[in-house]
């Protein structure tokens, strides 16, 4: 059997303009200096997707991409879904389930798909044997008809799907990229790069084996890894609730804490009583039918696939309710029906749409049309308001946002572009940050959230320096915390609403994250001590690996990913003006609750700390050239300077 | 005598079988009404007092809110307890 040597990545390379398949070895150094998954991917859109690249013509690729990590008990599967966003920007993001150590099982870390098919297709891979085929069938399907199909062509249970629905298809705004029935991804831009490449799905199925390096090191290295996630001893109160109910608790605790986006955000609280009624508590009692882990991973299963039994919707199932439908299809368009809101949600999933854009799209258009910028003549006679009761015409929305017909074809642009067709200042009402909807989590009371959201590479995604609720301070000492090079007044910095220390908080939950993320393993399991020692996630990689690193140089990988999406986004020409929050959260006070504005002066604070911090020019937010070389990036500034980015020092 | 509003989130929930209630009691601090939780839903003080130290347990957060403000995660044990308080265990 053919084992993975997991210090050295392999790279399918896929042309669906000409036909042409390849296999190339990335460099052997790059597992030492990128780790993988989106290290790798990162680095190789810097280099292969260039300045100015229409995000749907045939020089942009699609990379997928695992990493040494991936087969081994602490990978979940996880994969980089990495493209040139149509928004302009990096367009990255993970998605877990099981395709990422079948794809190593084939013999490959990464799948590059350059050119555009002139029809449907999809990518089959099974070990050596890779073939571009028509997708005719499949092409108009939803996720799960899609799902179905390629499991009557390929029964073999192991073989491993990622495909898109109709929404990737019409090239439908923030459309995602689905791994297995409900495993989702892609919203910043892999969605809508596969549809317009034409490439329905990728199927993989591989017979090699994937071990560590050193196995005995491996498995103390887990041992230790293992016991902070222990779900009765763990030092984070995250830890239980997350492994058994999942993030929708939230939806109960966070009106009384002034966190919950309600009516579009013009409200940060809620009616308890529609909390209650779309609760975990209310979910898991009567909705759950067979909970779901990713490969591997060592909690119970915080992924919920569900049945509606009763009522006229009885028989519908879905899968995937997570902390972001309470509030997108909840609190934000004021839906307090759980019944609504899953099967919204499920709608989502088979269109392939993305819950934050249908969810902030329409609040924002709600607003609007309770403002009177819509009027019924803009929404094919629909009245479109908050806790509005016509389920039906909801749903039937979302059909329309899918085949962009009527009213849907705004809505389908999302929310950002929407507003600039429309006018009327309603660029106001929105809640974007590099024309990409927010997900769930408040800014105003948690201003590292603000300033995270505001400089995330990809628009809002808080796994780039997930948790957004520091761990308690108690679980390290100073000392320790010195020892690890991380110089934090913790007191200071886990003050929610102080803006001082968040700039470095959030630097370091950065790099930290994007380590984790590039082995690749779930930033879920960012729990207790692990997100701020990654001493665990340094033995096991380097049991895994073989390969040695200093622990600060292993640390530094993170800093090094961080700034290569900064590099591809500043050479696309976003700067220090597209760091911002979206207007509401920088003009307005929370009602009833205290928490300010984040104003342009709190903003710019930040800002500087965190460009500061980062070694970049705070101006422009241009790495300087001390960090790049730092960093053993120099290559880099020639190219930037051949494209008129000035790299200061 | 103090009524309080108690809510049992996640984890909590399946120990109480219910999502709230209005709790009337003339404990003073947290912690005796954690005890007088026990003595009505096995499993509360295991839960949220760490055995060794008699601290509150780091896998678990109890919110305080008292009437009229905003919650606020409580990081000792013995913080008294006020009539109409309302209480999250999580």
């Amino acid at each position: 059997m053919n084992v993975r040597d997991n210090a050295q990545q392999r790279m399918l390379r896929v042309d669906l303009s000409t036909g042409a398949i390849g296999v190339e070895d990335l460099p052997r150094e790059w597992t030492g200096k990128y780790l993988g998954a989106r290290g790798v991917t990162g680095r190789l859109l810097y280099d292969e997707v260039h300045r100015g690249t229409d995000p749907y013509g045939p020089e942009n690729v699609l990379y997928i991409g695992t990493g040494p990590m991936d087969g081994l008990p602490v990978g979940m599967g996880r994969l980089s879904i990495a493209t040139k966003s149509p928004r302009g920007c990096i367009g990255e993001g993970s998605v877990g389930g099981f395709l990422g150590p079948e794809l190593r099982r084939a013999g490959y870390e990464y799948i590059a798909v350059r050119g555009c098919s002139d029809k449907p297709v999809y990518l089959f891979i099974e070990d050596d044997r890779v073939e571009i085929r028509d997708a005719g069938h499949l092409w108009g399907k939803t996720t799960y008809q899609t799902d179905d199909l390629l499991r009557e062509q390929l029964p073999d249970p192991d073989t491993q799907f990622l495909y898109i629905g109709p929404a990737g298809e019409n090239l439908v705004h923030s459309a995602m990229v689905f791994s297995g029935r409900d495993s989702t991804g892609g919203r910043a831009g892999g969605g809508e790069v596969m549809g317009a490449k034409k490439l329905k799905a990728i199927t993989v199925r591989g017979h090699g084996g994937i071990k560590p390096h050193d196995y005995d090191a491996f498995i103390d290295a887990y041992k230790g890894f293992r016991r902070l996630l222990n779900l009765r001893t763990s030092r984070d109160m995250w830890t239980p609730v997350w492994s058994t109910y999942g993030a929708p608790v939230l939806s109960r605790l966070f009106p009384d804490l002034g966190n919950l986006m309600t009516n579009n955000a013009q409200m940060m609280s809620w009616d308890s009583e529609k909390a209650a009624a779309i609760s975990s508590e209310h979910f898991m009692n009567d909705y759950v039918s067979r909970a779901q882990s990713c490969f591997n991973c060592p909690w119970p299963a915080c992924k919920k696939n569900f049945r509606i039994d009763k009522g006229e919707n009885a028989g519908f199932t879905g899968g995937n309710y997570w902390a972001g439908q309470p509030v997108a299809l909840g609190s934000a368009i004021d839906n307090g029906d759980l019944d609504l809101m899953l099967i919204l949600s499920g709608l989502c999933n088979q269109y392939g749409l993305d819950i934050f854009h249908v969810g902030f799209t329409l609040s924002w258009a709600m607003e609007c049309f309770e403002k009177g910028i819509l009027t019924t003549a803009d929404t094919d006679g629909l009245e479109l308001r908050f806790g509005m009761t016509d389920h039906q015409a909801l749903i039937d929305l979302l059909d329309k946002i899918v085949r962009k017909e009527g009213f849907g074809e705004l809505l389908a642009l999302g929310c950002w572009e929407a507003s600039k067709r429309i006018g009327k200042d309603s660029y106001k009402y929105c809640l974007t940050v590099k024309g990409q909807e927010l997900e769930a989590i408040a800014e105003r009371n948690l201003l590292m959230v603000g300033l995270g959201i505001a400089v995330s590479e990809v628009g809002p995604d808080h796994t780039r320096w997930y948790p957004p609720y520091p761990p308690n301070p108690s679980i390290i000492s100073k000392e320790e915390l010195h020892e690890l090079g991380i110089d934090l007044d913790l007191k200071l910095a886990f003050d929610t609403r102080n803006p001082k220390q968040k700039g470095e908080l959030l630097r370091w939950f950065t790099i930290s994250r994007a380590v984790v993320e590039a082995l690749p393993s779930c930033v879920f399991l960012v729990r207790d001590t692990l997100g701020l020692d990654l001493r665990p996630w340094w033995k096991l990689f380097e049991a895994a690996t073989g390969i040695e690193l200093d622990y600060q140089e292993f640390v530094k990988t993170g800093e090094r990913l961080m700034n290569m999406d900064r590099l591809f986004n500043v050479r696309e020409g976003f700067s220090r003006k597209d760091d911002h929050v979206p207007y509401r959260m920088a003009n307005e006070d929370v009602p009833h609750f205290g928490y300010k504005k984040i104003d342009q002066v709190t903003l710019d604070g930040m800002l500087d700390e965190y460009y500061t911090a980062n070694g970049w020019d705070p101006q422009s937010s241009v790495p300087t050239r001390p960090k790049l070389e730092e960093l053993g990036l120099t290559d880099t500034i020639a190219d930037l300077e051949a494209n008129g980015i000035e790299v200061k020092g | 005598m103090k009524k309080l509003e108690l809510r049992y989130v996640a984890a909590v929930y399946p120990i109480t079988s219910k999502l709230n209630e209005q709790f009337e009691t003339d404990a003073g601090t947290l912690r005796e009404l954690i005890r007088e939780l026990d003595d009505v839903y096995g499993g509360f003080t295991e839960m949220f007092l760490d055995s060794r130290t008699g601290k509150l347990t780091l896998n678990t957060m109890i919110y305080y809110g008292a009437k009229g403000s905003v919650p606020k995660g409580v990081l000792d044990a013995d913080q008294p307890i006020a009539d109409q308080a309302t209480i999250t265990f999580w």
